[in-house]
């Protein structure tokens, strides 16, 4: 491994910033004004830690439009307090119009749970329903050329088991319910730069993008 | 359900097309820049930082920090919260530390924070309750500081620091980075907190190892 300078990491992390603050300031005076006056995005994004998708950049998105909840492969639990959180203040509080749940190719998580290694307990748990998916799924995934193509498909069958978790959420059945909040699945393939839509996730074809009502 | 009127079926298709045609647009200039850019991506991933954040939308870690895809992992929560018995955070620490391999954990927290208002304020927020309740504990270790401060706005935004403050100790705590950190002189943790009014970030300067020594008084992990 090349030496790494502790101090050069970090400072560059505080001169981009810099540099950040200052060309937003340029380009609009009052940009962080009017930020600082509080938050009204649209869509709650929930994607994976994975450092290759920074999710305001891919889309192009200004700050303010995503709320965000990242962490290892995508996945909600119903049982996990920390998702859960996030997304009732989204949905309940701040009464987001779209719930993106986006997965990825390439996935660490999806890859680890194509096989049993022993990742640590805290990582065996938090990825187990994961694989049980792979179990379920096992016909299906053993047809498919190559790990690559396994493991994309387990990221795609992650992101609907997670749709599916979310749709039991209160919050969430409310707001389908009084408001047409809708949830949509995404796959964003690492070496094209590319999303996809789900459609079976609860896009156009299976009940249209705004009545996710069923 | 009201069945939306045909105006507003428009907005939401638009603002759903947008964030493609949007995705669209940035992968053909990358492309264009650098042909390599998506197949070197591909390859994998060796973040040398580990951020955890607010769920904040006005806060995209790697865009106020100027870096590019694959250099930053990322987790955001409610309040950037580091709770001992979260599975979700824990999963994340883990596989970044022991897997990835960071050089660097960023807690960054931000003033103006909702998770931490919503929290100080005498209200029953049902589902919320248990994962806010960790930002009163924050408070209460620091009740005799944040009480001598009379200037409402001026307690949140301590509050606000002193939060990040005990969010890293909480990292401090796990096996993960106590025997890394013995092992490898990293991770080091940092605090920091994102000011709307300019986009600065501010580095609450924490000393790293005699907050590793404090904690390993009683907190000890570090043997294998």
């Amino acid at each position: 491994m090349a030496p790494i300078s502790f101090t050069d990491a970090i400072e560059r992390v505080v001169a981009g910033n810099r540099v950040y603050a200052q060309q937003t300031a340029e380009q609009d005076p009052n940009f962080f004004k009017t930020l600082a006056t509080g938050q009204a995005p649209e869509i709650l994004w929930i994607g994976c830690a994975d450092s290759r998708i920074p999710e305001t950049t891919i889309c192009n998105c200004m700050p303010g439009e995503l709320f965000v909840h990242r962490n290892i492969a995508n996945t909600v639990h119903g049982n996990d307090l920390n998702a859960a959180s996030v997304v009732e203040y989204a949905v309940a509080h701040l009464k987001v119009k779209k719930v993106v749940v986006c997965g990825h190719t390439k996935c660490g998580g999806a890859n680890a749970a194509l096989g049993d290694a022993d990742l640590g307990e805290t990582l065996n748990t938090w990825l187990h329903p994961v694989r049980e998916l792979r179990r379920k799924h096992k016909i299906e995934l053993e047809e498919l050329p190559d790990d690559d193509a396994r493991s994309a498909r387990v990221a795609e069958l992650n992101v609907h088991q997670s749709i599916e978790v979310l749709k039991q959420h209160p919050a969430i059945k409310k707001a389908i319910h009084d408001r047409g909040l809708s949830l949509h699945g995404m796959i964003y393939d690492i070496g094209a730069g590319h999303l996809k839509l789900l459609e079976e996730a609860g896009g156009k074809k299976s009940n249209g993008l705004w009545s996710a009502d069923h | 359900m009201a069945v939306p009127s045909e105006q507003v079926i428009k907005y939401l298709q638009q603002s759903h097309d947008r964030i493609f045609e949007n995705n669209r647009a940035w992968a053909e200039e990358h492309r264009k820049k650098n042909p390599e850019f998506f197949t070197k991506l591909s390859a994998g991933q060796e973040p040398d930082y580990l951020w955890i954040g607010c769920s904040d939308s006005r806060i995209p870690a790697e865009a106020i920090t100027g870096l590019g895809p694959g250099e930053m992992f990322i987790h955001r929560n409610i309040a950037n919260l580091v709770c001992n018995t979260d599975l979700n955070v824990m999963s994340v620490v883990n596989y970044a530390v022991r897997h990835l391999k960071v050089k660097h954990i960023v807690v960054c927290g931000h003033y103006g924070c909702g998770g931490v208002k919503a929290a100080m304020t005498p209200k029953d927020m049902g589902l919320l309750n248990p994962w806010l309740r960790n930002i009163r504990d924050v408070y209460r270790l620091h009740e005799a500081e944040l009480d001598q401060i009379t200037d409402e706005e001026k307690r949140y935004d301590r509050l606000v620091e002193l939060n990040v403050v005990e969010q890293c100790r909480n990292i401090l705590k796990t096996a993960a980075v106590q025997q890394s950190y013995a092992k490898n002189d990293f991770p080091i943790v940092h605090g920091w907190v994102f000011g709307f009014q300019d986009g600065l970030l501010k580095d609450l300067k924490i000393n790293f190892e005699e907050m590793l020594k404090g904690i390993q008084k009683i907190y000890d992990l570090s043997a294998e």
